[in-house]
């Protein structure tokens, strides 16, 4: 008997290992790849690049210098001095052609003396991020040879790692918004909603406020979660064989039946440790066949928006419109550039404020993979409604 | 999204609902021109629809950003205007005031106020202007760029909205532009894929078929399906941006380097529009129209040709993973295989050995 349970055990204890193994495999391997590959990409750039400005910043001063000199000689010694308007239209003139050479200038990538376009470690990094993210703002951009063919090749093979990234992380971000979805959103704030749902369904499933109430219980019982500070303790002895049962039945097609109770716990299941995920499954299981609407989505990313719009605000002295806009326009992998932080105002915490904006970025597009992914199965699902629909029409007209 | 996604789904029934009828139906000739009417409507609708969807969307756009960006009262020109004038008196004021033959003193001092009038210059370009006026740079093709660098999510951002207005239509057009876009890649990245998939197949059937004719008169039934390898996708690829190289090369006086990087920049929407077509070619005015709307279709091509590539390099990659699965188990059957039988030899061996000694 003990030799078969210490088995039992050590199996255990490998399946925790193993999938803890895997977690950090797929998930948190995959961040760190990217993480990793934007820090070299950072260091490669700035080794490149570095050099370049340099000789713009000296080809400008001596370009300052010759029209110093030239007003000296062709305005001032050859004109009549005591012709205000004349001398004035002359040196103007001249000022036209200088500024046209800074125009120029700027757009080869000269910087004027500003810190946000030169390559500083922290900027490189916004800049590697901005190619593999596909964003590509152009505020810096690779002035050398070589600087062009290291940034094609860091692209091409960057992507895809990138879509990777997006794929894996949009994929988890959505089952663990799932589960929130259903432990605390769903009604929150509506404490007799659930009571009155279930009156209701009674007649159709018997066993219905059992499980509802129980399976979540079940799975915050194992969560172990801060709040447990609910009822559920008294029926807590029958609690896993009425889950086991509950598997058993037949599962209600429609997700809706499936209520929890209105607990604002489960704030942040989604930061439990990954030992924990073979409980974490009674919860995927159960929210697998939530479809979590659309409106939620939209509202999550126009949220994460104006969060976004409201930080820069305060940090770069955007208004709100020029924030939102800043957001909108990076999220949807767009990227202007015509704002980028770092640009207006020139402050010590400049690096800081790329690496901010980096984590946003990084943060901002795993969210909107997430958003995606669960619109999409939300008009699958809307789909299939429909086309069943069609179906019966067709049907009945036969 | 939805909306448009409707009569493609309408559209996809109607033509499985034909298929069924002709099947049944057998061979009638009204049923058959009907299901191939029906057929080409349906492509109509699901391809050609598509494409056009999203060339009007980027011509409404253009029209409307041109309407509501072109009124918009130029404060920045206006700016650098006063800088200048501001400067000018500055001159003058130091040359009135100066002792006119001390060339060194005058020409350090014209430096500081020349440093000063630089360093405003840069500020106002970094907040977007341009040397331009917005009418000189809302012409229409610019303005098609524009849109279409909003929706394909390229955004070169050599052409920024400057109006309140013109920031909120931008981030309403890209809500709505997107989607159109997601569908015309997908619709066109589908039917790029077949075509091709079909070409290369017909190609390879070709050759194979000599093949057989010289090796032996057996025929293999077992008929493998036939995957495009990727190589094969990167080639047209590669031949594509190769030939965007040498017309944008020819056209803008680029070398060749900074074509291919501006292609790559493009197919790969990161855009950062360091080097965008027509920037040189507005000054010049006279038949850069013809150019961009050449630019447009190419980079709307090109998008179309990326997904190709995308759909049937992942259809590649997941068959290669599965082989290489299938390759795995195999391998790994025939170790275990292996040790179990080195063990029980080994096993057998000891024995005999144990029995030996007893």
């Amino acid at each position: 008997m003990m030799p078969r349970r210490k088995r039992r055990l050590a199996s255990r204890i490998r399946d925790y290992v193993r999938g803890l193994l895997a977690f950090l495999f797929s998930n948190v391997g995959v961040i760190v790849l990217v993480v990793a590959y934007t820090i070299a990409g950072a260091f490669m750039f700035q080794a490149i690049e570095g050099g370049s400005e340099m000789a713009l910043d000296k080809q400008m001063s001596r370009a300052r210098t010759n029209i110093s000199q030239y007003l000296w000689h062709n305005v001032t010694l050859a004109l009549n001095l005591f012709n205000e308007t004349e001398v004035k239209e002359r040196i103007s003139l001249e000022l036209v052609h200088y500024q046209s050479t800074i125009v120029s200038a700027v757009h080869k990538g000269w910087d004027g003396g500003r810190s946000s376009r030169q390559w500083s470690f922290s900027s490189a990094f916004l800049y590697s991020l901005t190619v593999i993210t596909t964003i590509g703002y152009g505020h810096l951009s690779p002035k050398t040879d070589w600087g062009k063919i290291i940034t094609i090749l860091y692209a091409l093979l960057g992507m895809p790692l990138f879509l990777l990234y997006l794929t894996n992380v949009g994929e988890l971000l959505a089952r663990w918004f799932k589960c929130i979805y259903a432990l605390a959103c769903l009604c929150r704030g509506c404490p007799g909603f659930t009571k009155r749902r279930v009156a209701r369904l009674r007649p159709q499933y018997e066993l219905s406020e059992a499980e509802s109430i129980e399976r979540p219980a079940a799975w915050r019982g194992s969560a172990s979660d801060v709040t447990a500070d609910h009822p559920a303790d008294r029926r807590g002895f029958a609690r896993r064989a009425e889950y086991y049962r509950s598997i058993s039945m037949p599962q209600p097609h429609s997700s809706r039946h499936y209520r929890p109770d209105p607990r604002r716990g489960a704030s942040e299941p989604a930061r439990r440790s990954p030992s924990v995920t073979s409980d974490f499954s009674y919860v995927t299981f159960d929210a697998q066949a939530i479809t979590v609407p659309i409106s939620v989505c939209v509202t999550i990313m126009v949220g994460y928006i104006m969060f976004g719009s409201m930080i820069f605000g305060m940090w770069e002295k955007w208004d709100q419109l020029d924030g939102s806009y800043f957001c909108f326009i990076s999220l949807s992998s767009i990227g202007f550039g015509d704002f980028v932080p770092g640009e207006r105002v020139y402050t010590q915490r400049i690096e800081t404020s790329f690496i901010v904006c980096s984590l946003y970025l990084m943060l901002g597009m795993a969210l909107v993979a997430m958003c995606f992914n669960l619109m999409q199965e939300q008009v699958m699902h809307y789909f299939a409604g429909l086309k069943r629909a069609v179906k019966r029409l067709g049907r009945c007209k036969r | 999204m939805m909306d448009r996604h409707n009569p493609l789904n309408a559209s996809f029934h109607g033509s499985m609902r034909s298929r069924d009828s002709s099947s049944t139906v057998g061979s009638d000739a009204r049923e058959k021109i009907k299901d191939c009417f029906r057929k080409f409507i349906a492509f109509m609708f699901t391809q050609v629809g598509v494409g056009a969807l999203v060339v009007c969307y980027a011509i409404l756009g253009a029209a409307g950003f041109m309407h509501i960006e072109k009124d918009s009262p130029d404060e920045q020109l206006e700016e650098v205007r006063r800088l200048r004038l501001n400067c000018a008196e500055s001159l003058w004021n130091i040359t009135i005031t100066d002792n006119l033959f001390n060339e060194t003193a005058w020409v350090l001092k014209v430096n500081e106020v020349l440093k000063v009038f630089q360093n405003n210059i840069t500020a106002a370009i970094h907040t977007g202007y341009n040397g331009r006026s917005a009418e000189d740079i809302w012409s229409f093709p610019a303005a098609l760029m524009y849109s279409l660098s909003v929706f394909t999510m390229i955004g070169y951002g050599n052409i920024i909205p400057k109006t309140v207005w013109g920031k909120i239509t931008t981030i309403a057009y890209a809500c709505f532009g997107i989607p159109i876009y997601v569908l015309y890649f997908c619709n066109m990245g589908k039917v790029l894929a077949q075509s091709f998939k079909w070409l290369y197949i017909t190609a390879h059937e070709c050759s194979r078929r000599d093949d057989t004719l010289f090796e032996d008169g057996e025929m293999q039934p077992v008929k493998k399906k036939i995957t495009v390898p990727s190589t094969a996708c990167l080639w047209v690829i590669s031949f594509y941006i190769l030939t965007g190289t040498i017309m944008f090369g020819a056209w803008e006086k680029w070398n060749y380097l900074d074509s291919t990087y501006f292609c790559v920049i493009s197919l790969c929407k990161i855009g950062f529009g360091d080097f965008v077509p027509g920037a040189n070619i507005a000054d010049s005015a006279g038949g850069s129209h013809l150019k961009l709307v050449i630019n447009f279709i190419y980079v709307l091509l090109g998008m179309g040709l990326v997904a190709m590539c995308y759909n049937l390099m992942c259809e590649d990659v997941r068959v290669k993973v599965r082989e290489l699965r299938e390759d795995l188990k195999n391998c790994l059957d025939d170790i275990t295989l292996k040790i179990t039988v080195c063990m029980n030899d080994t096993k057998y061996y000891h024995q005999k050995n144990s029995r030996n000694v007893k």
